[in-house]
C-alpha cells in the first residue's frame, strides 16, 4: 500500500476545500453578471454569491428532518473529496463515483424532509443522474483509451491532447454538462427563478446554514466540472494550460449563453435526448477508440 | 453593515389585493428596475426568504395563510405591507370580510402606501426595510450567544 | 507431511458439509413441534456455519487441491437420486396435468439413465472431490448467509402459519428442503466429478420446485412449474454436455475437460455451449428471468436463499468456472457475454417500473448475475475477479435486503416500496439495516459498485464495446431504482408508532448477521482480494492481474466505513436544529400527516409517489425485446457450435 497515495489525496482534498470555493464564488458571480447583462441589465456585484451564502449563515437553525443536516454534510464532503482526487491527479472513474455518492446524499437529505415539493425535486435531481450518467461513464471510458490509464495525471505525458480523438465525447460532455450545472433548459429538478410549479424543488425544505452549504456545494461541483471540461485540452506542452483554461471559460459563457436562451424541457426530453447523445456521441466514439 | 441587508431575498404573497399592487412587485423585480444591483431576488418560498412583501387587505380565508407564510420564514425576517390595503385596508376597510391591512395577521416592518403602489416606493420599502434586518439580524446574533 | 494433514482433515470437513446438512434435513422432516425445531434448526445452522467457517479460515490462499476419491457407493447413489427426480417431477406433472413439464422430465429421465448405465460406466474419475478458492468462497456464502437465512426462516414461518390460518402447516417439508438445498449446493462446489455435480445441480432444481409450489395456490403452483421447465431444459443441456464428455473426450472430470478445452478449443465449443446454456437457465438470465421473478410467491426465505447463497449462484458458478474456455472458444463466449450484457441492461431498466419491493430486487437480482455471467463471459483474470466479488456481495447484500423486506412485509402489511413511507421511524433498525443494503447495492465506495468498476475496466480493456455501452445505461439505471428506494426510506416525520417491537429475536439475529458480513466484505475487500480471489486466479491461470490497484480498494475500504459511521451517527434524529413544518403553500391543516386545505376547503393530504416511468421502462415493453433478442443469440451460438462440430467430422 502506497502511503503517497492518501497524502496526495489529503493535501489535494484540503487545498480543493480551500481553492474551489472562492473559484467557485467568482465564477458564479461572474455568471450572474453575465446573464444580466445578456437580459439588458446591471446584475449584482462580483461577491454577490458571497454575500448571500454569509447571509444564510446568519439565519436561524432549523430543519424539518433531522438527518437532513447529516445528509447534506456527507454530500458537500464527497464533493470536496472528489475536487481533490481529481486535481490530486487521482483516478477520474473514482472522482466520477465519488460526485455520484454526493447526489445521492444531495437527493436522499432532500427526500427525508418528505415535504411534496422536495420529493418532487428529489425524483427529478434522480432522473437528472440517470440522464447524464452514461455519457459522464463513457468520458471516463474514453480518457482511459486515448491515455492509456484513469489517473488524471496521465494527461501531461500525452503528446496531442485528448480532444484530438476523443472530441465526439467532448461534445456529448457539453450536453450534459447543461444539466451538470443545473442550467436550463435542464434544470428540471430546481430553479434559481421563482415562481415555479415545484417551488423550490429539491431545495424547497433547505434553509439558513444547510442552504449555504448547498450553494457552496454547487460551486465546487461547477469548479469540477468545468475541469473536466478542461482536462481535454491538456498534454505535455505547458502552455496548452492556458488553452484550457481559455477553452473552460469560453465553454462556460456558452454555457450561460444557453442558459438565457432556452425554455426548460420536460424531463422526458431530457432523458431522451441524453441517452441519445451519450449513445451517439459517447458509445461511437468508445468504439471507435477501441478498434482503431 | 452585515450580510443580511446585502442579499435581501423576497417572497411576495397576494392576501386579496385587487392585483393593481401585485402586478406592481412584478414590475419592480423586472428588468427594467433591476433590483438584483441590490442581491434582491424573488424565491417564491418562505424558507428562503428575507422580506415577505404582502399585498391585499387580507381577509378570513388567507389570513391563516399570511401567518403561516409568515412563520415558515426563519429569523431574521422583515415584513412589507405594499399598498394602501395592505397598510390599512384601504378602499375595503369597512367590508365585512376584511380584516383591515396586514398588521392585524403579522407583526409589518414597513408600511409602503400607494393605490396602486409604485415600483419605486416598494423598491424603497425593501431598502428601508434592510436597516430593520440589520437589526433583528444583530438581535439573532446576541440571542444565539446567550443560548450558547 | 503437514499438507498431507490438511489435505484429509479438508476431505472430512468437506464430507461433513456435504452430509450434515443432509441429516438435519432428514431430522427437520419429522419434527412436527415448534420449540423442537428451533433448537434443530439452531444448532444445525451454527454447526454448518462454525465448519463452513473452519474450512475457509483453513485454507486461505489454497491452490487447487484434487482429492482421490470415488466411490462405487456415490455412483449407485447419484444414479438413484436422478431417478427419483425424475419420477417425481412426472409425478406432479401428472397430478396437475403440465405436459411440457412431464415430456421434458421423461426425455431428462430417459437420458440420464442411458448415460448412466451406457456411458458413465466406461469412464473412471480418481479425483472426484476438490477444493480451490472459489470454492472456498462459495463454502462461506453458503454455510454462513444460507444457513443464516435457514435461521431466519424460524421466525418468519411462525409469522406465516399465523398469518394464513386456512393452510396446512408444513414446515417440517419447508425446513427439510431449506437445509436439502445446502447440501446439494455443497456438492455442486466440491464436485470435480461432472455427473455428481450435476446430481447436485439437479436437487437444487427439485428443492426450488418443491420451495416455489409450498403454498399450492394456482399461482404458485403456476409458477412452479415454468421454474421447473426452464431449468430441466437447462438441465438437459448439462446432460448433453456429459454426453459429449463421456463420449468423445472420454473423461467426465471438470478439471480435465477444463485443460482439454484449453488446448482445444474447437472441440469443447458444442459442450461448453450447453454447459453455458445450462448456467444461464439456472441463473435466470433472458430469456429466461421469468422464473425468478415467479419465485416471489413463495415465502420470503425462499427467495432469499434462491437470490442470494444457492440456486442462482450454482449457475454463475459454472459459468466462472468455464471462464478461461470462454477466453478461447467464441461461440459459447458471444452467446454468454451477449445475454448477460442485455440481462444487465434490460433487467435494470424494468427495475425502475416496479413498485413492489420484491420485484425490485428480483430485477435487480436478475441485472446483477447478468453483469457476473458478462464477466465470465469475458474470461480474463480481470474479469473473474470482478465476476467473484460481485458474487460475494450480491450475495450478502441481496440476502440482507430481502429479509429486511420479507420483516417488514410482515409487520406494515405490505411489500410496496410506496407503502415504506417512514420507515425509518415506524421500523427504525430494520429501515437502517435496509438503507446499508441498499447503499452496498449501488453506490462507492460499497462492494458492488468497486465490483462493477472492476467490470467497466475489463470490458474496456478487452475491447468489449457493446458491454461498455450495455453497462453504462444499466448502471444509470440501477442508480435511479435505488436511489427512490432509499428516498422513500429515509423520510422523517410526525410520530408514526414504532412497530417492530413484535419481529421475531431470530429476525433480527439472521439480518445483523447479514448487514455485519456485508460491511465486513467492503471493509475487508482488499484483504479478500489477496486471501481468496487472487489466489483462485493464480491457480486457473498461472497469474494474476487485477483491474484496481490496491490504493484504490484501500481507500474505498476506508470510505466505507466513514460514510457507514458517520450516517449511523448522524441519523439518530438527535439533531441541534429546531424542528420546523414542511412547506404546504401556507394552507397546512395538519403539518404532520402533510394534509392541506384545498381549493374546496376540503382537507387533502399531500402523497407523493416516486416516478416509475412506466410508459418507458414497462415491462410489457422491454420484455418482448428482450426475449426475441436473447433466443436469437442463443440459437445463433449454438448453430455456431454445431457447425463447428460438423465441420471436424
Amino acid at each position: 500500500m502506497d502511503l503517497n497515495f492518501f497524502i496526495t489525496t489529503c493535501i489535494g482534498t484540503i487545498a480543493f476545500a480551500i481553492a474551489a470555493p472562492i473559484l467557485g464564488c467568482l465564477i458564479s458571480g461572474f455568471d450572474r453578471i453575465i446573464s444580466a447583462r445578456m437580459q439588458g441589465r446591471v446584475g449584482p456585484k462580483l461577491l454577490q454569491p458571497y454575500w448571500d451564502v454569509r447571509k444564510l449563515l446568519g439565519k436561524d437553525k432549523v430543519a424539518v428532518s433531522g438527518s437532513e443536516d447529516t445528509y447534506i454534510n456527507l454530500a458537500l464532503f464527497f464533493s470536496l473529496l472528489a475536487g481533490g482526487l481529481f486535481f490530486s491527479g487521482g483516478n477520474f472513474l473514482l472522482v466520477v463515483f465519488v460526485i455520484t455518492l454526493s447526489s445521492l446524499f444531495f437527493i436522499v437529505a432532500a427526500y427525508s424532509t418528505r415535504s411534496p415539493y422536495a420529493e418532487i425535486g428529489a425524483a427529478r435531481e434522480t432522473l437528472q443522474v440517470m440522464s447524464y450518467e452514461p455519457m459522464i461513464l463513457f468520458m471516463a471510458v474514453a480518457f482511459y483509451q486515448v491515455v492509456g490509464t484513469f489517473d488524471v495525471s496521465g494527461v501531461f505525458l500525452l503528446s496531442q491532447p485528448v480532444i484530438c480523438t476523443a472530441w465526439a465525447v467532448f461534445l456529448g460532455l457539453l450536453f450534459v454538462l447543461t444539466i451538470k450545472l443545473r442550467k436550463s433548459p435542464f434544470d428540471i429538478s430546481s430553479s434559481h427563478h421563482a415562481h415555479q410549479e415545484i417551488v423550490k424543488g429539491i431545495t424547497t425544505e433547505m434553509s439558513g446554514p444547510t442552504l449555504a452549504k448547498v450553494e457552496v456545494m454547487h460551486w465546487v461541483e461547477n469548479v469540477l466540472f468545468m475541469a473536466w471540461v478542461g482536462v481535454f485540452f491538456v498534454y505535455s506542452n505547458p502552455i496548452s494550460i492556458v488553452i484550457a483554461i481559455v477553452a473552460v471559460i469560453l465553454i462556460y459563457f456558452f454555457e450561460i449563453w444557453v442558459d438565457n436562451n432556452f425554455a426548460r424541457v420536460k424531463w422526458q426530453a431530457m432523458l431522451k435526448w441524453a441517452w441519445i447523445v451519450a449513445l451517439l456521441a459517447g458509445g461511437l466514439n468508445v468504439a471507435f477508440l477501441a478498434f482503431f | 453593515m452585515g450580510f443580511a441587508s446585502k442579499s435581501p431575498w423576497v417572497i411576495h404573497y397576494d392576501a386579496s389585493s385587487c392585483n393593481g399592487c401585485d402586478i406592481e412587485v412584478l414590475a419592480a423585480l423586472c428588468p427594467g428596475y433591476d433590483v438584483e444591483r441590490f442581491g434582491i431576488i424573488n424565491t417564491g418560498n418562505p424558507k428562503h426568504a428575507d422580506i415577505f412583501l404582502v399585498t391585499g387587505s387580507v381577509n378570513q380565508r388567507n389570513i391563516a395563510v399570511v401567518q403561516e407564510i409568515y412563520n415558515q420564514m426563519l429569523e431574521p425576517k422583515v415584513v412589507v405591507a405594499c399598498g394602501c390595503c395592505a397598510c390599512t385596508g384601504g378602499v375595503f376597510h369597512d367590508s365585512y370580510n376584511v380584516i383591515g391591512g396586514v398588521d392585524k395577521a403579522i407583526p409589518v416592518d414597513v408600511y409602503a402606501p400607494g393605490c396602486a403602489i409604485r415600483p419605486e416606493a416598494i423598491i424603497d420599502a425593501v431598502v428601508e426595510g434592510l436597516g430593520v434586518l440589520e437589526q433583528k439580524a444583530e438581535a439573532l446574533k446576541e440571542q444565539q450567544k446567550k443560548g450558547a | 507431511m503437514a499438507f498431507c494433514m490438511r489435505g484429509v482433515r479438508n476431505l472430512e470437513l468437506i464430507g461433513f458439509l456435504i452430509l450434515f446438512p443432509l441429516l438435519a434435513a432428514v431430522i427437520l422432516l419429522f419434527i412436527k413441534n415448534d420449540s423442537a425445531r428451533k433448537v434443530v434448526v439452531g444448532a444445525s445452522a451454527a454447526i454448518i456455519a462454525i465448519a463452513s467457517l473452519a474450512l475457509v479460515i483453513g485454507n486461505l490462499s489454497t491452490p487447487p487441491i484434487y482429492y482421490e476419491f470415488d466411490s462405487q457407493i456415490v455412483e449407485i447413489i447419484c444414479v438413484a437420486i436422478s431417478i427419483a427426480i425424475g419420477l417425481v417431477v412426472l409425478w406432479f406433472a401428472y397430478k396437475y396435468k403440465n405436459i411440457l413439464a412431464g415430456v421434458l422430465a421423461a426425455i431428462q429421465l430417459v437420458g440420464s439413465l442411458i448415460f448412466d448405465f451406457a456411458f458413465a460406466p466406461n469412464v473412471h474419475v480418481a479425483q472426484g472431490l476438490y477444493l480451490d478458492s472459489l470454492s472456498v468462497m462459495m463454502t462461506f456464502i453458503i454455510g454462513i448467509i444460507g444457513s443464516g437465512i435457514c435461521f431466519y426462516a424460524l421466525g418468519y414461518m411462525k409469522d406465516h402459519v399465523e398469518h394464513h390460518p386456512d393452510e396446512e402447516d408444513r414446515r417440517p417439508l419447508f425446513f427439510f428442503l431449506m437445509f436439502l438445498f445446502l447440501s446439494a449446493m455443497y456438492v455442486i462446489v466440491f464436485s470435480n466429478n461432472m455427473v455428481w455435480m450435476f446430481t447436485g445441480w439437479e436437487v437444487t432444481t427439485l428443492c426450488s420446485f418443491l420451495l416455489i409450489g409450498y403454498t399450492k395456490t394456482d399461482e404458485a403452483i403456476a409458477n412452479s412449474f415454468r421454474q421447473i421447465v426452464m431449468n430441466i431444459a437447462g438441465g438437459i443441456g448439462f446432460l448433453i454436455a456429459l454426453f459429449y464428455c463421456a463420449g468423445t473426450m472420454n473423461t467426465l472430470s471438470f478439471i480435465e475437460f477444463i485443460q482439454l478445452g484449453l488446448s482445444a478449443p474447437a472441440v469443447i465449443s458444442l459442450p461448453v455451449c450447453a454447459l453455458a446454456f445450462a448456467g444461464i437457465t439456472k441463473a435466470a438470465q433472458m430469456p429466461f428471468h421469468s422464473w425468478l421473478l415467479g419465485a416471489m410467491v413463495a415465502p420470503t426465505p425462499t427467495s432469499a436463499l434462491l437470490h442470494s447463497s444457492t440456486m442462482v449462484k450454482a449457475g454463475v458458478f459454472l459459468l466462472v468456472k468455464l471462464a478461461p474456455l470462454f477466453a478461447i472458444a467464441t461461440a459459447p463466449a458471444v452467446m454468454v457475454v451477449l445475454v448477460g450484457g442485455i440481462t444487465f441492461a434490460l433487467a435494470s431498466f424494468m427495475a425502475i417500473s416496479q413498485s413492489n419491493a420484491k420485484r425490485v430486487l428480483a430485477y435487480s437480482t436478475i441485472a446483477n448475475l447478468g453483469l457476473i455471467v458478462a464477466c465470465a463471459g469475458v474470461g480474463t483474470p480481470e474479469a473473474v475477479w470482478a465476476a467473484m466479488f460481485l458474487i460475494l456481495f450480491h450475495a450478502a447484500a441481496k440476502s440482507l435486503l430481502f429479509l429486511c423486506v420479507g420483516t417488514a412485509e410482515h409487520h406494515i402489511g405490505s411489500r410496496d416500496i410506496e407503502d415504506m413511507d417512514l420507515l425509518f421511524e415506524r421500523m427504525p433498525q430494520l429501515a437502517r439495516n435496509m438503507m446499508i443494503g441498499i447503499m452496498i447495492m449501488f453506490i462507492a465506495p460499497f462492494g458492488m459498485l468497486i465490483s462493477k468498476w472492476a467490470t467497466l475496466v475489463s470490458f474496456v480493456d478487452n475491447h468489449q464495446v457493446a458491454l461498455i455501452i450495455l453497462l453504462a445505461f444499466g448502471s444509470a439505471a440501477t442508480f435511479m431504482f435505488w436511489a427512490k428506494w432509499l428516498g422513500k426510506l429515509s423520510g422523517v416525520a410526525g410520530q408514526p408508532a414504532n412497530v417492530e417491537t413484535t419481529v421475531h429475536k431470530t429476525e433480527w439475529v439472521a439480518i445483523y448477521l447479514m448487514t455485519v458480513l456485508a460491511l465486513i466484505f467492503c471493509i475487508g475487500l482488499p484483504l479478500i482480494s489477496s486471501t481468496v480471489v487472487m489466489p483462485y486466479i493464480n491457480g486457473v491461470y498461472g497469474y494474476t492481474m487485477t483491474a484496481l490497484d490496491t490504493d484504490i480498494l484501500a481507500l474505498m475500504s476506508i470510505l466505507s466505513i466513514a460514510v457507514i459511521v458517520l450516517l449511523l451517527a448522524g441519523t439518530t434524529g438527535a439533531s441541534s436544529k429546531r424542528k420546523v413544518d414542511a412547506y404546504l403553500a401556507g394552507i397546512s391543516v395538519s403539518n404532520a400527516d402533510r394534509s392541506f386545505r384545498n381549493s374546496l376547503s376540503q382537507e387533502t393530504r399531500a402523497t407523493v409517489r416516486n416516478m416509475y416511468l412506466a410508459d418507458t421502462f414497462g415491462e410489457e415493453r422491454i420484455t418482448p425485446v428482450a426475449e426475441i433478442s436473447t433466443t436469437l443469440i442463443i440459437i445463433g451460438s449454438f448453430a455456431a457450435a454445431l457447425a463447428t462440430v460438423i465441420s471436424m467430422l
